[in-house]
């Protein structure tokens, strides 16, 4: 035992040494290689990063993105890790790096985790953007949104209120995970036109987190429903949190007495909106905001920013902010049990 | 089979290796370009350091499903202290310190109070989300000084990333203290047989409460890596290694019932991991056919390894008949 700890301590103390010969000769080879950046076919090569593929909202952002490649003639690559790991995703864009793509548009699963890698794609003298979740803003070019964040949150208060026809009442929130940046900052605008304009309704808990699992969810709601039995409605963020209240909601028979509205695709959704479990899903069309993305990057590429009110072909008039970069795809779309078949997603 | 026959398992795995290296730099557009180069070199050190931790314990006949929640938690450690201006030293001491409890409290458990590995990491598993959860509230901790960050990003003389070295070091660390020590006789033997272990008179707990010392050292030293390289630790820092690690520490010819692994073995299997990955990408594979196809070479590597050491008993109980006919 004794050796071994000596073993330990001494390579501690070796590794510590090295560490303080490296500060002086490192960061001269990252920049070996500026623009070779020219394909063989001429043609862009854009690279979107989801968080994660394989889910719903990944897969129809896809169809948009390729079907945007088509369309406008430049070389997409679709590609992300299999798990929401930010380990996983930083690996992706280095192999991305190393493929010389001209542009990459990244969904970050976590903004301080990229930003070095990001740096290193930028030395490498590809273009970098944003989509869906923002990175850090100090190293992208064009950030796309597709959502007013604040304002989302607040549509999602007041569609509740509406469907729970009354201000005064016991109400929760479900999230799909407590560190998803954009998930937090929605719940923040929907908190604030809460305490702004409807004092008499009281979140019973702060925001639950549901693992962006069904199971999960199915269970907290439950749990909910026991420990308030007067609650009146739900706000479930994420896509998945929706499904596994709904499915309590309809176990318990409380389609009525219990209002849900969630953040989540049109397709899941039907069976509880038909149901009333349900009441409302109001998401954007993520097969436009893939679409978005690569028409944004290709200007991007070609040296053209995004105009405010400019008009952008299968997208719609899009909103750009003072700073330049940061583009709002439109306001959301509500899904309910009349419109929810008309979508593919 | 008669050319595999004089091989080691390591030896086949490291020529598997080698083939599929020749293989993806002919077919592979860019695969020997400095920046895919290294990328790989960059890549292979915290995998590899968390594979061979995952590699010692499996060798005992345990497992270690807290592994990579040990390495969030040093890393939240070193973040915290970083964020609040200690020095990187102190920083770094901190979160092995952190590192080593959590090793602390697997050993413990297992060797004192003998709850079956697999289940007291599952629950140690939990209990670590747990404690980083409540520290961190699920947020990414950030704001390492610009000197940490070389650990992760820089290069030792401008030419050798330093994290490769440090994980050569760890790994030359292991194979004297696996192949050298008493210790690591012991922890094979532990493997093979704990009985029979303990009544030749081994403190097989001492053995066993190194051996999850030593895993969660090598966490912790991977934690280091990460969290200079991603610039932050979080609750899910790492996470997707796993089960990689298990995979690679299998595929490297670890017995999973315990009493044989080597670290050239665990060391091979991650590098064919990396280049397939690396590979497979610049082909522009999607990423669920790598999967797929991971997981298929993983199946074909143990099959093939089992159907060697049938065909090697096999000639060893003909050798045995012949000399007793004889």
């Amino acid at each position: 035992m004794k050796k071994l700890l000596g073993a330990i301590l001494s390579v501690v103390l070796m590794v510590g040494l090295l560490a303080g010969c490296v500060s002086s000769n490192s960061g001269t080879t990252s920049k070996a290689n500026g623009s070779e950046n020219a394909d063989k076919s001429g043609k862009l090569k854009i690279a979107v990063v989801p968080k994660l593929i394989g889910i719903p909202y990944f897969n129809a952002s896809e169809k948009g993105a390729v079907q945007a490649g088509k369309d406008l003639g430049v070389d997409v690559i679709y590609t992300g890790p299999t798990e929401a790991d930010a380990a996983q995703q930083v690996k992706v864009i280095e192999d991305l790096i190393s493929q010389k793509v001209d542009v990459i548009a990244v969904a970050p699963n976590d903004q301080a985790a990229l930003t070095p890698v990001l740096k290193k794609a930028k030395d490498a003298g590809i273009k970098v953007m944003d989509w869906d979740t923002p990175a850090d803003q100090s190293v992208v070019d064009l950030s796309v949104h597709q959502i007013d964040d604040e304002a989302y949150g607040r549509h999602i208060t007041k569609s509740l209120v509406e469907q729970m026809g009354t201000e005064k009442g016991e109400i929760a929130i479900l999230t799909g995970g407590l560190s998803a940046a954009n998930l937090n900052s929605w719940i923040d605008g929907a908190k604030k036109e809460l305490e702004e304009n409807y004092p008499g309704l009281k979140l019973v808990s702060d925001k639950i987190a549901t693992d962006e699992k069904q199971p999960v969810a199915y269970q907290k709601t439950l749990d909910l429903i026991k420990s308030y039995p007067d609650l009146k409605g739900i706000m479930a963020f994420s896509t998945i949190a929706p499904l596994g209240a709904a499915q309590a909601i309809q176990e318990k028979g409380l389609q009525d007495k219990i209002a849900i509205i969630g953040a989540n695709l049109p397709k899941d959704s039907i069976p509880f909106l038909e149901d009333g479990a349900l009441d409302l899903a109001i998401l954007w069309e993520p097969d436009k905001l893939g679409y978005l993305t690569v028409a944004l990057a290709k200007d991007l590429a070609e040296g053209k920013m995004p105009q405010d009110g400019q008009e952008v072909k299968n997208v719609g008039k899009i909103e750009v902010w003072e700073d330049g970069k940061t583009v709002i795809m439109g306001p959301p779309t509500d899904f309910t049990k009349e419109n929810a078949g008309n979508y593919d997603f | 089979m008669n050319i595999l026959k004089g091989l080691s398992k390591e030896s086949v795995l490291g020529l598997i290796a080698l083939v599929l290296t020749i293989g993806m730099c002919i077919i592979a557009p860019g695969f020997l370009s400095q920046q895919n180069i290294s990328n790989m070199l960059f890549q292979i050190p915290e995998f590899g350091l968390i594979a061979l931790g995952m590699m010692v314990v499996i060798v005992t006949g345990g497992i270690n499903l807290s592994i990579t929640y040990s390495a969030a938690l040093s890393g939240v450690a070193i973040a915290i202290m970083q964020s609040h201006g200690y020095s990187i030293l102190i920083s770094i001491l901190v979160g092995l310190v952190v590192g080593l409890l959590c090793g602390f409290i697997n050993g413990f458990i297992v060797s004192k109070i003998g709850v079956s590995a697999i289940l007291v990491t599952l629950g140690t598993m939990t209990l670590f989300e747990g404690v980083i959860l409540t520290i961190t509230k699920g947020n990414s901790i950030s704001g390492f000084s610009e000197a940490y960050s070389l650990i992760g990003n820089g290069y030792y003389m401008g030419l050798v990333p330093l994290s490769l070295l440090i994980f050569v070091i760890f790994a030359v660390l292991t194979a004297i203290l696996m192949n050298k020590s008493k210790w690591g006789r012991n922890v094979y033997m532990l493997g093979s047989n704990p009985i029979a272990t303990l009544f030749s008179g081994v403190n097989t707990n001492k053995v066993l409460m190194g051996v999850y010392l030593y895993s969660a050292l090598l966490a912790a030293v991977a934690s280091i890596i990460m969290t200079s390289r991603y610039n932050m630790a979080k609750v899910d820092l790492g996470s997707s290694y796993l089960l990689q690690s298990v995979s690679a520490a299998v595929l490297g010819g670890t017995d999973i019932q315990g009493g044989y692994g080597k670290v050239m073995g665990t060391i091979y299997a991650v590098i064919i991991f990396q280049v397939l990955s690396s590979g497979l990408n610049l082909l522009e594979v999607p990423r669920s056919i790598v999967g797929i196809i991971m997981g298929a070479i993983l199946i074909l590597v143990l099959i093939l390894n089992f159907v060697k050491a049938k065909v090697d008993e096999k000639s060893q109980k003909k050798a045995q008949q012949e000399t007793l006919v004889a």
